[in-house]
């Protein structure tokens, strides 16, 4: 509904604006016009309208002719050779009141040039009076003979239509250029990827230069800017033709920011400990947060506290001030986080009797107690059975260990097997298994 | 002061003087219409030149019925769409897939805020093709499948050259509008 109001909107603008817009037009067009009209007048034979300007026509073609003819390859050296100017005055023909005269030229210069001169007069509707009135014809010998006749026009006005075809042509020539080529895009973040398409048909060739040293020959195609900068793509096409034609667009390549982060303390333990989300991007004016269990945050560096251990994906989204980003996720950001639990595979019980297991990880050189060496346990619970699967020790304290004694008396030597569960600080939770070997002295 | 009847049957006698009648009186109306359908004054300017020749050959066969200003125009719009067709092979007109329309959400201009000659300039500005479609669909009142006829293109060409052409024209508009520093209330 919207899209059709505004379309609707739109079209009213344009249709009371300029459906009847009026536009004054250059003087000369009128002139032009009329010129034109008598011409297409004149070029459109009609027998019934058969008239003084057929006949002054036919006169001025058979001069034509007579010129032509009069300047086949053979004659031109001699022609050259008399530098003289001459000048022929045909007879005059007097036909309904019309004078002409032919005034073939020949000058100094007249290897490149030769202007004939047609006089005229005329009462049928235009009037022709001033001297320049004239229809020239242009003889081009430099490419052997007659390249170019301009058909004898007569004006109104009595001045001579200019060549107006040219002069288009040329325009368009120039104008053309606007349109040649298009690019998918002419700003953006490095790496930009721009696809650029060009409309020539398929017998011209054509080359695109990149700017940064690159170029191609086909007339798609596309590149890659991974540095930024600007950089001017030219594009020239060389027509069957022989023409050459350029144009070019300024593609501008953005700086591309590079989001980096640490995530501290080191050995975060979840969810007690705030969590302190380090900022080290570059080229960054905004930035985006996501912490992982559903909240988000905009902060350089945002405090977050976890409401429990878990999985979390940390990312971090970095802008730059002309909308390029980039963003680096760190994956399962609290585990691995150095925490474990090991044991040995064997030990050496004290035979002068039981300790209670009690040990300290330094005093105990002598191995008399079976324990673990381990880093951010928080919960624990260590079972021991022997080879007939009878549980012979149990301790949900990390601290007391197995002394290799069982009901206070020592146990024979031989292999047990150990299982631990329990859950580290971080909240990750472990299970292990193993067997170790009782040993004595 | 002659009548429009009488330019008229001078005209289809060849008078001179009707014809520069007929010329002084609806040049600048024609020139108008040339105007939009060109990419400067120069090639309106001959677009207008041979809508009058095609006029003063072809005035004998006004049938006198509808509205002689309406024959002018459409006989502009019809040199215009052919003056397109001959200068087509030198006018590369590309078509690009990933044109990035912007939509700058302007949902109503005021009639005064933009002048005939900055409208014209959006139009000369726009790519040949986008420039016709528009021109003949939004202000002249053609059908796209008319359009499609006219230009020779296909019917869905003409709609999406509509659709290119007027988000090409509101972005242009709106840059306008910034320009001048003429903000509608944001409220509105």
């Amino acid at each position: 509904m919207k899209d059709k109001k505004e379309d609707k909107a739109l079209r009213e603008l344009f249709q009371d604006k300029l459906g009847n817009a009026e536009v004054i037009p250059a003087p000369s067009i009128s002139k032009a016009l009329m010129r034109k009209l008598i011409l297409r007048r004149f070029l459109h034979f009609n027998v019934a309208s058969f008239n003084v300007w057929y006949a002054g026509g036919i006169v001025i073609a058979g001069a034509l002719i007579a010129v032509v003819l009069s300047s086949d390859p053979g004659k031109n050296e001699q022609t050259k050779q008399a530098p003289v100017s001459t000048e022929i005055n045909t007879p005059l023909i007097n036909k309904a009141e019309k004078e002409e005269t032919v005034n073939p030229a020949v000058r100094d210069d007249a290897e490149n040039e030769t202007v004939y001169e047609a006089k005229g007069d005329e009462k049928s509707g235009v009037s022709i009076t001033s001297d320049e009135d004239d229809a020239r014809i242009h003889r081009d010998k430099k490419t052997n003979g007659v390249t170019s006749v301009n058909i004898p026009d007569i004006s109104e006005e009595g001045l001579i239509i200019e060549d107006k075809t040219g002069r288009n042509n040329l325009k368009i020539a120039v104008k053309q250029s606007d349109n040649l080529i298009a690019a998918s895009v002419t700003e953006g973040c490095a790496p930009l990827k721009v696809i650029f398409k060009s409309m020539i048909p398929p017998r011209d060739s054509c080359r695109w230069t990149f700017g940064d040293g690159g170029y191609s020959t086909d007339r798609n195609t596309e590149w890659l800017y991974d540095i930024e900068g600007e950089y001017k793509v030219t594009f020239h096409v060389f027509t069957a033709g022989g023409k050459k034609f350029i144009s070019s667009v300024n593609i501008l390549v953005h700086p591309k920011p590079v989001a980096r982060l640490e995530i501290t303390p080191e050995d975060a333990i979840l969810p007690d400990d705030e969590i302190i989300f380090m900022n080290y991007s570059t080229n960054g004016v905004k930035y985006k947060w996501d912490f992982g269990d559903g909240t988000v945050s905009e902060l350089f560096e945002p405090r977050h506290i976890y409401s429990k251990y878990g999985d979390y994906d940390v990312q971090l989204i970095a802008f730059s001030e002309y909308g390029c980003s980039d963003s680096l996720v760190v994956l399962n950001v609290f585990s691995g986080s150095g925490y474990f639990v090991t044991f040995p595979n064997a030990f050496i019980p004290n035979p002068n009797g039981p300790s209670g297991g009690y040990y300290s990880p330094r005093s105990d050189e002598s191995a008399f107690v079976f324990h673990p060496v381990y880093s951010g346990v928080a919960d624990y619970q260590l079972r021991i059975f022997s080879r007939l699967g009878i549980l012979i020790f149990e301790s949900n304290d990390i601290n007391i260990g197995w002394d290799g004694y069982y009901k206070g008396a020592l146990s024979e030597s031989g292999v047990y097997v150990w299982e631990v569960h329990g859950k580290y600080v971080s909240g990750e939770p472990f299970t292990k298994m193993g067997d170790v070997t009782l040993l004595k002295n | 002061m002659m009548s429009d009847q009488q330019i008229i049957e001078g005209c289809a006698r060849n008078e001179r003087k009707a014809q520069q009648e007929l010329y002084s009186r609806y040049s600048h109306f024609l020139l108008g219409v040339c105007l939009r359908y060109a990419s400067d004054k120069a090639e309106a300017e001959d677009i207008l030149q041979d809508s009058f020749l095609k006029i003063f050959f072809n005035i004998k066969d006004y049938s006198g019925t509808g509205s002689f200003i309406g024959w002018l125009r459409k006989i502009a719009v019809n040199t215009a769409i052919t003056h397109y067709h001959k200068h087509l092979k030198f006018r590369y007109y590309v078509e690009i897939e990933e044109f990035v329309s912007v939509e700058s959400g302007v949902s109503s201009f005021e009639e005064d805020l933009f002048t005939s000659d900055e409208l014209f300039r959006v139009l000369n500005e726009l790519p040949t093709g986008y420039r016709m479609v528009f021109n003949l669909y939004a202000v002249e009142g053609y059908k796209h499948k008319e359009i499609a006829q006219m230009l020779g293109i296909d019917t869905n060409t003409s709609k999406s050259q509509y659709s290119r052409a007027k988000a090409a024209i509101r972005e242009k508009l709106e840059k306008l509008r910034k320009l001048k520093g003429n903000y509608p209330a944001s409220n509105q």
